[in-house]
């Protein structure tokens, strides 16, 4: 099992969302994605997308305006 | 612990909180207030909702400011458009609205405690932002509205060049999605 950074702090929407997409296709089943953002829109889409998807997502709010999106690859 | 951080502890906690100011609202709430506030604005101002076009009269009073004159520009020659910008900031309901927008927006990331001052992260961000919001503010002129006011205004009012609009918004869209995944990724 991996655990991926991916470091999207300062990047607006959409790019955290697609850098997250192609992240987790290069992934194998059961990595751990951690996406970094400080876009409130990006905490909408991201969480959304991936658990549309069916992955098991995760917000955890780090700091005043910034997030840890914690996505687990399950298929 | 002091009893202003139990206060903010509470508040942070309060299920109310975390619904009303916290989390974003759907957007269907969103979608319905949207519409609701732009028929009073319609009702209120005898004007539909715009926001860009607010713009080019900042920019016409800063050059005005400034010794010139805009008297004699096209865009502004209507007597319309010169009683606007004879009445002054003050007396314009489009800029108070946009003001209002600007500290609403601000208003709303304070009470979630989500004020960020973000970094600039690249050179490339300078230079997109720069010629996105040339091209847009510029569009938006030659369009005779942006997205709110010709687009949404427009569907709302039922007229036909809100749909024209929107087809052509769709189209650069879908360019500059991929101008983005190009440059960006």
């Amino acid at each position: 099992m991996q655990e991926i950074v991916i470091d999207c702090l300062g990047e607006a929407c959409p790019v955290p969302l697609v850098k997250a997409q192609n992240k987790l296709k290069e992934m194998n089943i059961g990595d751990i994605l951690i996406c970094q953002i400080d876009h409130s829109c990006a905490m909408k889409n991201l969480p959304e997308w991936a658990r549309t998807d069916g992955h098991n997502v995760e917000v955890d709010e780090v700091d005043d305006g910034e997030w840890e999106v914690v996505i687990e690859k399950v298929k | 612990m002091s009893t202003f951080k139990e206060t903010m502890l509470k508040i942070s906690n309060n299920d109310m909180y975390k619904k009303w100011l916290k989390t974003a609202w759907p957007y269907v709430t969103g979608a319905v207030l949207l519409s609701l506030f732009q028929i009073a604005t319609l009702a209120s101002t005898g004007n539909p909702w715009g926001v860009s076009g607010v713009f080019a009269n900042w920019g016409a009073w800063i050059y005005e400011a400034f010794g010139g004159s805009v008297a004699k520009w096209y865009y502004f020659s209507s007597d319309g458009a010169q009683a606007t910008l004879e009445n002054g900031f003050l007396n314009h309901a489009g800029s108070w609205r946009n003001i209002g927008i600007i500290l609403g927006a601000l208003l709303s990331v304070l009470f979630a405690s989500q004020l960020k001052i973000k970094k600039i992260k690249s050179k490339k961000q300078i230079i997109a932002a720069s010629l996105g919001g040339l091209l847009m503010g510029y569009g938006a002129r030659i369009a005779f509205g942006c997205n709110i006011g010709a687009l949404f205004s427009g569907i709302a009012s039922l007229s036909l060049s809100g749909w024209v609009f929107a087809i052509a918004m769709f189209g650069g869209a879908v360019v500059g999605s991929k101008l983005l995944v190009k440059f960006f990724m």
